[in-house]
């Protein structure tokens, strides 16, 4: 009787430290693929900036004919949102329960991220690299700890424009127009940072929503403000329209154009009048800029993009933020790598919290994308350009910014 | 007359069984997106009293759900003078703050019908989205208010998407008799004769504008209930979540389910949750027929589809789904009828 006890008793504790070992497979993983889900603007106002989860989606099938990641391929289910928060939440609830993703990643917008963070953390879904610079996404993680972000953060992009005008415009007259959102907000409170006692100059903002149709109103009521100075803190069309604005008023301000809205194929649409002598920053290679066309790294991105893309035209391979979505997936294919054969969502979080990549071929060289898990900012070092002979021109050298 | 009524009741009581038993046989997702279709049915069902019953035309509905996710939202979000109210206790206050919104606009309305009435609520329905971005520090503008997320209260043991599923249905399932209670008896006769003729109902002694803002009131505190249900489910509000077009898809579906019939507009309801969420999928079905090859990725896919499929109907079903299913069945049940 004892002996039939202890052999069940045997029994009973090898099929649990079986159990034990065998990997505990995380939803959307396989072993023969990787499931990662993401909602972008395919339609509506910001629909250039889709591009890139095309640029993610065929830099994830040039992995997949190298092998992919320990033998898995990686397959990108990206729905479209409009630039809709509201519809952003549809996407990524059906994303996470029913395609079962593995991950989110690089879901493009402020809001659109804000408003599904807490339910993605609530299920302990990686919410990975965020097209969104707001600043909550890489300091709130302790309340937040399954979210990390990617693009240098707003605030500090606006800081270095602000330390920008104190040393190099005189007499500074700042008129600013920013969209209406944890976006425009951290860009102009970074500005009022970086021009530290100059803050004052700013002598007019104006912001603008955006569901909104036309921003030249705005505009036209920031030019009566006599400044010389136009900060554009303004995403897809509406930047857009603020150059065309800034043209057909006449007005001959000194303009910054946040990160964002200067992909080269959007300044190169704007009237060339006003898009001369823009500053913005710039931390990937941009393709269509004449410093990198002999560049390893982009020759790679036109020859994925040419070879694994979907409907791909010349004007494409031009296209920043196709590079900017490889520049991302580049990073998470490295994340995914260092978290090993054995796949887990926790393990691919601390994988992205313990980041020290240097080679990344889309970024500028000597950019080095780090994280802890207390800094949670990726891409922390930034060049100043400047628009002229329809191109970006980098200047100056690297900049360290110091999120916080 | 009496075999009717027992026809009827039978129906709703197949109609109660198959919804407590469904999300047996379906995933929790499924269970998920089937009580959107339920909220955009009670949506329906207030609307089909205002439409099909009343004769109003109101291209506003969206406007009414919007009154009832913000109630939801200010009331769990904010709370009243601090004191933070469970999400469900919030869905009879949302709807009777729409109604309040539907008795508002039902005595403007009064004056108008037809084409001028629906002008008027679709202004409303375009107009409303600026209220939360007026006041966006309330309201949240267009980075909206963040909900708690869905949880299942009382210590049950469903899983939130059941537990929304079976809150959804089962408010549907309760306000569907209502409706039916509300349609059948002397109200529904009076809302009729309104209907086929203004002039006739009043010199029968009919109070016009009594039923008239009776109805309209009655069927935005429908859609507010509709509302805040979508609200909670999402765990998110903002002057997006019900798209002016929105109020659109409901008038459409209304006539693609049939304007009185209520276990049509169920039909109607998926309809919009279908084109809105699941167009990828319609679009590969409508790729199986020959010399056909959509792209779903392309924007305004969804649009092009539901208009298609509304105009494919309304030729071959001219009384929508549920005038087609009378009279498919209106034969059979008519001669039992007679017979008893």
């Amino acid at each position: 009787m004892v002996r039939v006890l202890f052999l069940c008793v045997l029994a009973a504790a090898v099929v649990t430290t079986a159990a034990g070992a065998r990997p505990l497979a995380a939803p959307g993983v396989t072993p023969t693929q990787i499931t990662i889900g993401s909602s972008v603007p395919l339609s509506g106002e910001a629909a250039i900036a889709g591009n890139v989860a095309r640029g993610i989606d065929a830099y994830f099938k040039y992995v997949n004919t190298k092998g992919g990641i320990f033998g898995r391929k990686l397959k990108f289910e990206y729905l479209d949102d409009g630039y809709d928060p509201g519809r952003a939440v549809n996407n990524t609830i059906r994303l996470v329960q029913q395609e079962q993703v593995f991950a989110m990643f690089s879901s493009l917008g402020t809001s659109n991220n804000l408003a599904v963070r807490k339910l993605l953390n609530d299920a302990k879904v990686p919410q990975l690299f965020v097209s969104s610079g707001a600043t909550t996404f890489g300091r709130d993680y302790k309340q937040y700890p399954w979210t990390i972000g990617f693009i240098p953060p707003y605030s500090e992009e606006g800081a270095i424009y602000g330390q920008y005008i104190v040393k190099h415009v005189k007499k500074p007259r700042i008129a600013v127009l920013y969209q209406n959102d944890d976006y425009g907000r951290d860009l102009y409170g970074g500005l009022r940072r970086g021009l530290g006692k100059k803050a004052g100059a700013i002598v007019a903002k104006v912001a603008y929503d955006p569901s909104s149709a036309d921003v030249q109103p705005q505009v036209t009521q920031l030019k009566a403000s006599k400044a010389n100075v136009f900060m554009i803190f303004a995403f897809g069309k509406f930047s857009l329209q603020a150059f065309n604005a800034v043209s057909r008023l006449g007005w001959h301000p000194q303009i910054f154009v946040n990160d964002v809205s200067a992909a080269s194929a959007l300044m190169a649409i704007v009237p060339q009048n006003a898009a001369n002598g823009s500053i913005s920053i710039v931390f990937g290679k941009d393709p269509a800029a004449p410093a990198w066309r002999r560049d390893k790294g982009v020759r790679l991105f036109q020859s994925i993009l040419r070879q694994y893309g979907t409907d791909i035209q010349a004007r494409d391979l031009q296209d920043g933020y196709y590079t900017a979505g490889m520049a991302t997936a580049y990073t998470l294919v490295d994340a995914l790598k260092k978290a090993g054969r054995n796949l887990t969502r926790d393990g691919v979080m601390r994988a992205a919290t313990h980041l020290t990549e240097k080679g990344n071929p889309f970024v500028l060289p000597g950019i080095v994308i780090r994280t802890t898990p207390t800094s949670r900012f990726p891409v922390t070092q930034v060049k100043l350009q400047r628009w002229s002979a329809k191109a970006w021109h980098p200047f100056g050298k690297l900049l360290s910014l110091k999120p916080r | 007359m009496k075999l009717k009524l027992s026809f009827e009741v039978l129906g709703l009581i197949a109609l109660g069984v198959v919804i407590a038993v469904l999300p047996r046989f379906v995933s929790s997702f499924t269970a998920y997106e089937l009580a959107t279709v339920g909220m955009y049915f009670i949506a329906l069902l207030g609307l089909s009293i205002l439409t099909g019953y009343s004769g109003q035309i109101s291209l506003g509905h969206g406007a009414f759900m919007a009154v009832g996710g913000y109630t939801t939202a200010v009331l769990t979000v904010n709370g009243v003078y601090g004191h933070h109210i469970r999400d469900i206790w919030t869905i009879p206050i949302a709807g009777i703050v729409a109604g309040l919104g539907g008795l508002l606009v039902g005595i403007p309305a009064l004056r108008l019908s037809g084409l001028y009435l629906a002008l008027v609520t679709f202004g409303i329905a375009v107009s409303f989205r600026q209220i939360p971005l007026k006041f966006d520090k309330f309201l949240g503008g267009t980075s909206g208010k963040l909900l708690g997320l869905l949880k299942t209260p009382f210590g049950l043991s469903a899983t939130p998407n059941d537990w929304i599923y079976y809150l959804t249905w089962g408010i549907a399932f309760v306000l569907l008799v209502v409706a039916w209670l509300f349609v059948r008896g002397k109200p529904g006769r009076t809302l009729k004769a309104i209907r086929d003729s203004e002039i006739a109902a009043t010199s029968s002694g009919i109070s016009l504008a009594r039923y008239k803002t009776l109805a309209f009131a009655l069927s935005a505190f429908y859609a507010g209930v509709a509302g805040s249900l979508y609200a909670m489910a999402r765990a998110y509000m903002n002057p997006d979540i019900f798209p002016v077009v929105l109020s659109v898809y409901l008038v459409a579906a209304l006539a693609l389910g049939g304007v009185d019939s209520f276990v049509g507009l169920i039909l109607g309801a998926a309809a919009i949750y279908i084109l809105q969420n699941r167009a990828g999928d319609v679009t590969g079905w409508i790729n199986h027929l020959p010399h056909v090859n959509l792209n779903a990725q392309r924007p305004g896919m969804p649009d092009v589809i539901f208009g298609a499929v509304l105009i494919v109907v309304l030729i071959l079903l001219p009384t929508g789904v549920g005038g087609a299913l009378r009279r498919l069945f209106g034969p059979l049940t008519s001669r039992l009828y007679s017979k008893s």
